[in-house]
């Protein structure tokens, strides 16, 4: 479990990170969303022990991250840029993680060797971008960390080695209970990997939520009744947004499945559709109090 | 340390040999080039009948601008090269994501960086006394010369390395810690040349030199390393430069610990550092300026030109690094205030609260007075009378110390400033007090105008028979040859040995020496007719000219048909 408490870094006068919060439960994917300069990568930095926050703590498993090795051997961190040093080789790269990671598994190493195919005695350097990014994560999933931080991934990959790695990611959490947060500027990118969306806008959490309860907790439903909407029904159900076509009226409503369409049945609708509600579409609705954000991250 | 973290520093040092390896390597050919293949080549180029074997005294005479130079520059590469990881964004980042503390890493690659510089001197020593004993050769130098030349220069590079490693961790780029470090191996001589340089302009008659000419140099450890070749390392020194480099690892450690992983790019690595190097490079090209202007103008409107434009120009640099873009002189309000300290501060010592430039003492306290154009007797006087003309000299006579007095109260009086045409004399005064005070002071002055006060004193008889060893009483060994020679050819045209003619010339050239007017011996750029050089009994010999002046002994010439000789 990763927890951060009032975290706050400043870089100069620039508050980057202000008073920030966050809890990511063991074995979940955490999506930290928001708009470039919003604090996100600083954030991620501060967790995995490369930047010290100012004030606030950040603990994984209630011990503090920096300058923790027992901490640091159990967490990885794969940054936007992914480095190697100059001239290394993926296989050069692998002893060196071999030798700083307890967790680091040759026979994981080498049954990935299959899903990545480079070239393990190639200069990483040499590698295009999207390759570097892969040879990253072969080298992540290789260490076998039971958290795993990354600012923007899946940025530069194609869209079938980024089906491929949300795969083994998925993979690895199901087998390995790992915990992985993940940063990305575009909610679509994150829809089916993560359990947690936190938003972070102007360097903090404004919100944080579970994406199950969250659909679980708001309908998209389509109704039609003779003689129009019925008042007494906008006042028993919690209408989020309300749209009219015609005689027929679209809703979205907080509250679980069964309960909405029994008390919509009970009005004797014409018609009554529950219609699925993409991720972003409850995002829309649910950050109703930070528009600002809403935009560039919905887009 | 348990297994695991041994094996996180193996990671570590595998990764530097891939990357900077290549430093011991450079290192151990620059020295097997300045030591060991000399050494080869001498022996190559040894020729028995000749005895052609090389002159060294020890092993820094083999190549010593060159050993120099390396002692020098390598370690500084070494420490630039094992702290390059946190002066790079991207590896900053990812080295301070590792597993490793971080007092465990710096001392993981202090530990590599200084094996780039043990392992390669010990190999060159190895290699040195294997030629040496291997060579049959009678080698001026062996295995102990060896053995301190490796222990002196392991120390050298050892305390310039851990002056690199402090500076590495105090800046965030590379470029910026190579400058710096060099920078801070000169600053203790540099900064001392350029505050009592400047002094001297500010306050009227401040002998810079005197507190210029002592050791200062042995400070800067590149210049120190040169000297080795006739000053050995003291023990007092090395353990100073030990216990140096132990506080720079300390001290390195310590900032560490608390320097921020985002400083690598950076130009300094804390933000408490930016206002002290911004106003400290202004300081000193402040200083820079007023020594240069001061040197080639020595004119009140250049040099405060020079404090203005240099200061100006350090602080924007200086701007400019912090900032990382040239487009600084929004802040221009910083500069505007250190200027006004300044100009305050140079106003305030130009003001001379404590009365530096009007003490004169009197004379019921003066014990006796020096009088010369150097420091050198004053600060050594028993080395006084060791020249044949003795321009440095102390007088205790009442008409001198009168004399001296009344030339400083004069000068303190008009200040002149020296210009950089005409004629112009050093002039140093000191006195030493009844009461043991001792105060010294320099000026520069032209000469016409106080020729009088020249005259007084340099013309006295005290100061003429101190100046000539010929005049001093037992000043030379009595007098076997005496030879002239023509200036141009060098051939001895008149050659006396006989006793009672030598004593006779002697006499002549006594009186010669007694007349000479000051004119001739503050100008010096007379005429030489001849050469006179007198062998005395000991075995040594000494010359004076012959020239206009010496009426006496042209006369004695002429007078014994000798004079035709030397004119022709």
């Amino acid at each position: 479990m990763i927890q951060l408490v009032d975290v706050t870094k400043t870089f100069d006068r620039f508050a980057a990170v202000k008073g920030a919060n966050m809890m990511v439960p063991k074995g979940a994917i955490y999506g930290l969303l928001g708009p470039n300069g919003a604090g996100k990568t600083t954030l991620l930095k501060m967790m995995a022990g490369i930047l010290r926050q100012d004030r606030g703590t950040i603990t994984v498993d209630g011990e503090d991250v920096w300058e923790n090795v027992r901490v640091k051997q159990r967490l990885l961190f794969l940054p936007d840029f992914v480095y190697f040093f100059p001239h290394a080789t993926i296989r050069q790269m692998a002893d060196f993680y071999e030798q700083l990671y307890p967790s680091f598994s040759r026979g994981r190493f080498t049954e990935l060797r299959s899903a990545f195919s480079l070239d393990v005695d190639q200069k990483i350097q040499q590698f295009s971008k999207g390759m570097q990014r892969q040879a990253a994560f072969w080298l992540a999933f290789s260490v076998q960390p039971d958290v795993l931080i990354m600012d923007e991934p899946l940025d530069g990959l194609d869209a079938f080695v980024r089906r491929h790695v949300k795969q083994l990611l998925i993979e690895e959490v199901a087998e390995r209970e790992m915990t992985v947060v993940i940063s990305s500027h575009n909610l679509r990118e994150l829809e089916d990997l993560c359990d947690i969306v936190g938003l972070m806008a102007q360097g903090t959490v404004r919100m944080e939520r579970d994406l199950n309860e969250l659909r679980a907790g708001m309908h998209k439903i389509q109704v039609a009744f003779r003689g129009g909407f019925p008042s007494e029904l906008a006042e028993r159900l919690d209408i989020v947004h309300r749209e009219e076509r015609g005689s027929i009226v679209l809703l979205v409503v907080r509250g679980e499945k069964r309960s909405i369409e029994e008390t919509v049945s009970s009005f004797a609708p014409l018609i009554l559709d529950v219609l699925p509600l993409s991720l972003e579409e409850i995002f829309v609705y649910e950050m109703g109090d930070v528009v600002d954000v809403r935009e560039t991250v919905v887009g | 340390m348990s297994a695991k973290r041994l094996s996180a520093n193996r990671a570590m040092w595998t990764q530097n040999v891939r990357q900077i390896g290549w430093i011991a390597i450079i290192h151990l050919l620059l020295w097997l080039a300045a030591i060991v293949l000399p050494i080869g080549l001498s022996y190559s180029q040894y020729d028995p009948k000749v005895g052609n074997v090389p002159q060294w005294k020890n092993v820094y005479y083999i190549s010593n601008g060159f050993e120099t130079l390396i002692a020098w520059l390598v370690p500084i590469l070494a420490a630039a090269g094992v702290l390059r990881y946190m002066h790079e964004k991207r590896s900053a980042d990812f080295i301070h994501s590792l597993p490793i503390r971080r007092t465990e890493l710096l001392v993981g690659q202090v530990l590599f960086g200084w094996m780039l510089l043990i392992v390669p001197l010990a190999v060159t020593a190895l290699a040195a006394i294997g030629c040496l004993y291997g060579l049959d050769l009678p080698w001026p130098i062996g295995a102990a010369d060896v053995g301190r030349w490796f222990g002196e220069t392991l120390v050298m590079e050892t305390v310039i390395f851990a002056l690199g490693i402090v500076v590495g961790v105090l800046v965030g780029q590379s470029v910026m810690h190579v400058v710096l470090t060099n920078i801070f191996l000169v600053f203790p001589a540099g900064i001392m040349v350029l505050m009592f340089s400047n002094l001297s302009l500010l306050l009227y008659g401040f002998p810079d030199t005197y507190y210029l000419s002592s050791e200062l140099d042995q400070w800067v450890i590149p210049i120190r390393y040169a000297m080795l070749t006739n000053q050995a390392l003291s023990a007092g020194e090395i353990g100073m430069l030990l216990l140096l480099s132990l506080l720079f690892f300390g001290l390195s450690i310590w900032l560490y610990e608390r320097r921020p992983t985002e400083a690598a790019g950076q130009a300094l690595a804390f933000s408490v550092l930016r206002p002290l190097f911004v106003y400290g490079v202004a300081f000193c090209s402040w200083l820079v300026g007023g020594f240069y202007f001061g040197q080639v103008e020595r004119e009140w409107g250049w040099i405060v030109f020079g404090y203005v434009a240099f200061s100006l120009v350090g602080y924007a640099i200086a701007q400019m690094a912090i900032a990382k873009t040239w487009r600084v002189f929004h802040r221009w309000k910083g500069y505007v205030g250190f200027a006004a300290t300044m100009a305050l501060l140079c106003l305030l010592v130009r003001f001379d609260p404590t009365g530096y430039e009007q003490r004169v003492p009197a004379l019921a306290d003066i014990k006796q007075v020096y009088f010369g154009q150097s420091m050198m007797n004053w600060e050594y006087p028993d080395r006084m009378g060791s020249s044949f003309e003795e321009y440095d000299q102390f007088l205790r006579t009442k008409d001198n110390i009168k004399a001296v007095r009344a030339f400083h109260e004069q000068l303190v009086h008009d200040q002149p400033l020296p210009s950089r045409f005409g004629n112009i004399q050093p002039i140093v005064i000191g006195y030493v007090l009844k009461d043991g005070t001792r105060l010294i002071r320099r000026y520069e002055v032209p000469i016409e105008p106080y020729m009088p006060y020249f005259q007084r004193i340099m013309g006295s008889k005290e100061y003429k028979q101190q100046y000539y060893l010929l005049l001093r009483p037992g000043g030379y060994s009595p007098i076997r040859q005496v030879t002239i020679r023509n200036v141009e050819t060098g051939w001895a045209e008149v050659v006396l040995a006989e006793p009672k003619e030598i004593e006779s010339f002697v006499q002549a050239l006594k009186q010669d020496l007694w007349n000479e007017p000051v004119e001739d011996i503050i100008g010096g750029g007379r005429a030489w007719q001849g050469n006179i050089e007198l062998l005395q009994s000991d075995g040594d010999s000494f010359s004076l000219p012959l020239d206009e002046y010496n009426l006496h002994v042209r006369q004695w010439l002429e007078e014994r048909h000798m004079w035709e000789k030397i004119e022709k």
